[in-house]
C-alpha cells in the first residue's frame, strides 16, 4: 500500500521491497550556481553510484552545502545538469523530487510528536492510516525509539532527536538521503553512536546517500566514496584510502589528516604512479638530499609539494647506523617537542635548513626520544608523495 | 547551461557576477510568488501610509495662498507651542527615566518585600487608558478632586493641576514603564560575566559596573528614551484635558484640523510636519548616539538577584509600592467614579449609584457596539498583514522587503493626530472617498497599530529556523501548505499575543480616530473624552469602567487559555 506514492506522476514504478535496487546515482554536470549574486560552483562535474555512501568533506565556505542544497532543489542551479538516475531533475522544485534530508539542527516540528513527525511524509503522501501506524512503527523500532513515539522533540536528547530526524526522511523511502552536517551538533560520544546507527540504516536500505560534513573522521569512517571540497571546486573524489594515502593535492593532504609537506623541485619530470627523485634542501650539513617519491598525478620539471604522513616516518638515533632502510636517504634533525600520547608519541623535529615535521612513532620504545636529542630521520619511499606546488 | 554560450564570446569565470548573471537570478525569483506579495504589501502601504504622510508634508506649503510656515512664523503662539512641546516631551523622558531605569536596576538585581508588586507594571500602561489616565489624575487632584477637597477642608490649598504641574505628572506616571520594560529587558540580557571579568582584572564593582554594562544597556535606555518621547510629543489625550493655558503643538494642530470655523489644512499640514520633524529629529540624535557605542552581547548567564533585608529593603519595598500604587490609581478611582452620584459635573464622593452603567446600556450604547467592531475589523485586517510582512521580512527577503520593513515600523514614529490628518487629508474627496465612514477609523487604527503585530510576529519568526519549512518541503509538501502546516502552528502563540496587543491597543485608540470619525461613529474613548470635556466625569468614568474591562479580558482570556507571555517579545 505504501508504495502507491501517488504524488510524482513523472516517476517509474519502482519495487516496495527491496530498494537497494530502486535508489539510483545521482549524476551532476558541468553544474553552475551562485548564491545571491555571488557565482559559488561553478561548471562541476560528478557521478555518486547508485546505492553508495558519498560525502562531500571541506572547510566552511567551500560550496559542500550549496551543493547538497542545489541537489536537494533549495538553491537553484544556474546552469548545467542534476539526474537522479535517467531522470532531470533539474527544474524540478523539492517537494517533487523525492529525497530524505537531514539536518544539522534535526528541524523536527517542536509541535509534533516523535510519531507525527515521523508520520509528515506519509499523510502528505496520502498513505491511509494503518499504513502509516505500520510504517512508522517499523521506522521508530530500527532507530531504537519505538518507546518514545508520545513524546515531543524537547523531551528528546540531541541523539535521539538526530535518530527521529533520520527516521523521518528514511520512512518515505526516498530516492536520494542527503545529509547536512547531521552529527555537528552533538557530542563526542553520541556522534559515534549516531554515526554507527546511520552506517547500518544506509546499508540497509541502500539508498543513495550524499552526505556533508567538515569533520574528516566521519567521512574515512562512514563513506564508500569521498569528494573533498576546496572554493566551489572537487579537488579530488575517491575511496578514503585512497583520499588518505594518496591525496590529488597539498590541499587534500593537509585537510584529510596530518601531512607532513615540504617544498622540493623535481630535476625532471615525472609521470603518474612512477617514483620521483625529489630534491630537498636541508640534508647533511645543509647540502641538497635526493628522496624518492611518489608522483600521484603527471608532474613536470621544477618546484613541487612533498607530502609525508607522520606515522609513515622513522626516527633512528644520530649514533645508530642511519639508513638502516633499504638505501634511504636520512636527514639529521633535532627534538623540538614531544607529546607522550600512550600508544604512541608525537615529536616536533626540525631540519638543518629550519623545517619542521611531524613525526608520530608507534610500537615498542615509541618514546626512547627526548627534547633536544639530535636524530636521523628516515622517508618511506612508497608511502612518501610529490605533489604539484 | 545554455545562457554562457549565447551571452560573451568569453564567459566569466571570474565569480564576479555579470549582468546576465544577475538577470537570471532576478528572472528565477519572479516565477516564486514572494515578489509579487511584497509588491502588493509594499503597494498598500504607500497607498495608504506614505501618500496620507506626503499630503501632510505637501500640504505644509498651501495651495496657491499663504504658506503655512508664514503663519505660523508670524503667530508667537505657534512658536511658543513647538518650544512648550519639545520641553514637555524632554522633561517628560528625563523623569521617566530617573524613575524607570533605577527600578528595573533594583528588579533586576535584588530581591526585596514586595518585588512581585513591580510584575504587574507592564500591564498597567497597558490597561489605562492615557485619556482614562487624565481623567482619573483630575478626579482626585483636580478643581473638583476628591483629594482636593479632602485637603481644602483641612485648609490646605493645592495648586492647580492643569497646565505644567498635571501635564508633567501625568505623562510621567503613563509612560515611565516603557523606560521600565526595555531598561529591565537589557539588564536581564546583560552577561553578568563581563562584569565578572571586568572585576577579576582589578576594578571595583561600582567602577567595573559603570564602565562594562553602561555601554551594553545605554542603546536599549535611549530606544525607550526616544520611545517615551516620541509619545509625549505626540500625546494627545492628556494634552487636551490638562494643558489649559499651555500651548502645545499636538492640541493646536487638533483645533486647526476640527475648528468650528471651517478647518484650515495648510496650518493642521504646517504643526503636523513640524511635530513629525521634532520626532526625526530626537530619532536621528538616538541614532548617533547608540551608533557609537553599538555592542553585541552574546546571551550569557544573567544574574543571580542579591537579597535585600532589613530597612534597605524595606525602604526599596516601600519604594516600589509607591510608584505601583501612583500607577495603579487611575484603575481604582474610575471603578470608585463610575458607582458614584453625580449631578452634572459635581461628584457626589461617599454616594453610589449604578445610573451611569445602566445609562450606557439602555440609551448609549453605540460607543460601545463601535469600538467592539471597528477594534475587531483592525485587529483582524492587522493580524493578517503582520503575519503576511514578517514572513516576507525574516524569511523571503528581496530587494523590496527592506522598504516594507521600514515603512511598517514608520507609524511608531507618527503620532495620532498626524496619522489621522493624513488619511483625512488623502481620503476625504478623490478617487478613494472614505471620510464619513467606519473603513476611514478602521483604517487609522490598522495603520497606527501595525508596528506592534508586525515586530511581534517578526520576533518569533527570527525563532523559528528555516530548515523546519525546508524540512516539510523535503517530505513532499509544497511550499505553501508547509507554510500553513508547520510555520503557522508555531507562529500561533506570537499571533495572539500580538493580536491582543493590537487589540488593546487598539480599543483605546484616541488621538487618530478623533480626527477621521463622524457623527454616530464615535467610539468609546472618544465619548470618554467628549464627556470629560463637558465635566461630566461619573458618565465618563461608567464608560472608562467598561474600556478597561473591554481591554483586560482579552488579556486574562489569552494567558489563562494559551499560557502566553505578552510580554516576551515587547520592548
Amino acid at each position: 500500500m505504501g508504495s502507491a506514492a501517488p504524488e510524482a506522476p513523472a516517476r517509474t514504478a519502482r519495487p516496495a521491497a527491496g530498494a537497494a535496487a530502486a535508489s539510483p546515482g545521482i549524476h551532476i554536470e558541468s553544474l553552475s550556481v551562485d548564491y545571491g549574486a555571488q557565482a559559488v560552483i561553478e561548471a562541476l562535474d560528478l557521478d555518486i553510484e547508485r546505492g553508495s555512501f558519498f560525502t562531500l568533506l571541506g572547510p566552511s565556505g567551500c560550496g559542500k552545502t550549496t551543493l547538497l542544497r542545489t541537489i536537494a532543489g533549495f538553491v537553484p542551479a544556474r546552469g548545467g545538469r542534476i539526474r537522479f538516475g535517467e531522470r532531470d531533475v533539474t527544474a524540478l522544485p523539492p517537494h517533487l523530487r523525492d529525497i530524505g534530508m537531514v539536518f544539522q539542527d534535526y528541524a523536527l516540528f517542536p509541535d509534533k510528536t516523535v510519531f507525527d513527525n515521523v508520520a509528515y511524509g506519509l499523510r502528505a503522501r496520502r498513505v491511509d492510516a494503518a499504513g502509516v501506524r505500520r510504517r512508522v512503527g517499523e521506522a521508530l523500532e530500527r532507530v531504537g525509539l519505538a518507546a518514545l513515539a508520545a513524546r515531543l522533540p524537547a523531551a528528546l536528547s540531541g541523539g535521539q532527536r538526530q535518530r527521529v530526524a533520520l527516521a523521518r526522511a528514511l520512512v518515505i523511502q526516498p530516492q536520494v538521503l542527503l545529509m547536512d552536517e547531521p552529527l555537528s551538533n552533538l557530542d563526542a560520544k553520541l556522534r559515534l553512536q549516531v554515526r554507527q546507527t546511520i552506517a547500518e540504516l544506509q546499508a540497509e536500505a541502500g539508498i543513495t546517500t550524499v552526505f556533508v560534513t567538515h569533520d574528516q573522521d566521519e567521512a574515512l569512517a562512514l563513506s564508500h566514496r569521498i569528494g573533498v571540497m576546496n572554493r566551489g571546486r572537487l579537488e579530488q573524489v575517491g575511496t578514503p584510502a585512497e583520499i588518505y594515502r594518496r591525496p590529488a593535492t597539498g590541499y587534500v593532504a593537509d585537510f584529510v589528516g596530518a601531512a607532513n609537506l615540504l617544498p622540493v623541485t623535481l630535476a625532471r619530470a615525472a609521470a603518474a604512479g612512477e617514483t620521483a627523485q625529489a630534491v630537498l634542501a636541508g640534508g647533511p650539513g645543509g647540502a641538497p638530499t635526493r628522496l624518492a617519491a611518489l608522483a600521484v598525478a603527471a608532474l613536470g620539471a621544477g618546484e613541487a609539494l612533498l607530502m609525508a604522513r607522520p606515522e609513515t616516518l622513522r626516527l633512528a638515533h644520530a649514533d645508530a647506523d642511519a639508513g638502516a632502510g633499504a638505501g634511504a636517504a636520512a636527514l639529521p634533525v633535532r627534538v623540538l617537542r614531544r607529546q607522550f600520547l600512550g600508544d604512541k608519541t608525537s615529536y616536533r623535529v626540525q631540519l638543518a635548513s629550519g623545517a619542521e615535521l611531524q613525526v608520530d612513532r608507534h610500537g615498542a620504545g615509541h618514546d626512547a626520544h627526548q627534547v633536544g636529542d639530535a636524530a636521523l630521520l628516515a622517508f618511506d619511499p612508497t608511502a612518501t608523495l610529490v605533489l604539484a606546488r | 547551461m545554455n545562457d554562457a554560450g549565447a551571452a560573451a564570446p568569453a564567459p566569466a569565470r571570474s565569480g564576479v557576477p555579470g549582468p546576465a548573471l544577475r538577470r537570471a537570478s532576478l528572472l528565477r525569483s519572479l516565477r516564486t510568488p514572494w515578489p509579487w506579495l511584497t509588491l502588493a504589501v509594499l503597494a498598500l502601504l504607500v497607498v495608504f501610509l506614505l501618500l496620507p504622510l506626503v499630503q501632510v508634508l505637501v500640504g505644509s506649503f498651501g495651495s496657491g495662498g499663504r504658506s503655512g510656515w508664514a503663519i505660523v512664523a508670524a503667530e508667537p503662539r505657534y512658536l511658543q507651542a513647538v518650544l512648550n512641546t519639545v520641553m514637555l516631551g524632554a522633561v517628560v523622558t528625563l523623569l521617566a527615566l530617573v524613575i524607570g531605569v533605577p527600578l528595573a536596576w533594583f528588579t533586576a538585581r535584588f530581591d526585596f518585600p514586595g518585588k512581585g508588586l513591580i510584575a504587574v507594571l507592564p500591564l498597567v500602561t497597558l490597561v489605562v487608558p492615557e485619556v482614562i489616565a487624565a481623567q482619573t489624575w483630575l478626579m482626585m487632584v483636580g478643581n473638583n478632586g476628591l483629594l482636593t477637597r479632602a485637603l481644602a477642608e483641612r485648609g490646605i490649598e493645592l495648586p492647580s493641576f492643569y497646565g505644567w504641574t498635571g501635564l508633567v505628572t501625568v505623562m510621567t506616571f503613563t509612560y515611565y514603564t516603557y523606560v521600565y520594560i526595555g531598561t529591565l529587558a537589557a539588564i536581564r540580557g546583560f552577561d553578568v560575566q563581563l562584569e565578572e571579568a571586568a572585576q577579576s582584572l582589578g576594578t571595583s564593582p561600582a567602577v567595573s559596573r559603570w564602565k562594562v554594562m553602561l555601554p551594553v544597556v545605554l542603546p536599549a535606555v535611549l530606544a525607550s528614551a526616544l520611545l517615551v518621547f516620541t509619545l509625549a510629543v505626540g500625546n494627545f489625550a492628556v494634552a487636551m484635558v490638562l494643558s489649559n493655558k499651555v500651548p502645545l503643538l499636538s492640541v493646536l494642530t487638533y483645533q486647526a484640523t476640527v475648528s468650528e470655523v471651517g478647518s484650515d489644512p495648510t496650518l493642521q499640514s504646517t504643526l503636523a510636519t513640524i511635530s513629525v520633524a521634532i520626532v526625526m529629529l530626537a530619532l536621528f540624535a538616538q541614532r548617533r548616539v547608540v551608533a557609537r557605542g553599538r555592542r553585541e552581547v552574546v546571551q550569557g548567564r544573567g544574574a543571580v538577584p542579591a537579597r535585600l533585608a532589613g530597612w534597605r529593603g524595606a525602604a526599596l519595598g516601600a519604594a516600589a509600592a509607591l510608584v505601583v500604587a501612583v500607577s495603579l490609581l487611575p484603575v481604582a478611582s474610575i471603578a470608585v467614579g463610575a458607582f458614584t452620584q453625580a449631578r452634572g459635573p459635581v461628584m457626589r464622593w461617599g454616594q453610589w449609584t449604578t445610573a451611569h452603567l445602566e445609562r450606557v446600556f439602555t440609551r448609549a450604547i453605540d460607543p460601545l457596539l463601535n469600538t467592539l467592531t471597528y477594534a475587531a475589523i483592525a485587529t483582524a485586517i492587522g493580524i493578517t498583514l503582520a503575519v503576511i510582512v514578517s514572513y516576507l521580512v525574516v524569511k523571503k527577503r528581496n530587494a523590496l522587503t527592506p522598504a516594507l520593513d521600514y515603512l511598517t515600523a514608520l507609524p511608531l514614529a507618527l503620532s495620532g493626530t498626524v496619522i489621522g490628518i493624513g488619511l483625512l487629508m488623502t481620503f476625504n474627496t478623490g478617487w478613494l472617498s472614505l471620510t464619513g465612514t467606519g473603513s476611514i477609523i478602521v483604517l487609522a487604527y490598522v495603520v497606527r497599530r501595525l508596528p506592534f503585530g508586525t515586530r511581534n510576529a517578526s520576533s518569533t519568526l527570527f525563532n523559528i529556523p528555516d530548515s523546519i519549512e525546508e524540512a516539510s518541503i523535503s517530505l513532499g509538501v509544497p511550499p505553501g501548505r508547509s507554510f500553513v502546516r508547520v510555520v503557522l502552528p508555531l507562529m500561533a502563540p506570537a499571533i495572539v499575543a500580538a493580536a491582543v496587543l493590537t487589540w488593546t491597543t487598539t480599543v483605546a485608540e484616541l488621538s487618530a480616530s478623533i480626527i477621521v470619525y463622524s457623527g454616530g461613529r464615535e467610539t468609546m474613548p472618544i465619548q470618554i473624552f467628549r464627556l470629560i470635556d463637558s465635566g461630566l466625569m461619573a458618565q465618563a468614568s461608567a464608560y472608562g469602567l467598561l474600556l478597561v474591562a473591554v481591554i483586560v479580558l482579552p488579556i486574562v482570556l489569552a494567558t489563562r487559555l494559551t499560557r502566553i507571555d505578552l510580554f516576551a517579545s515587547r520592548a
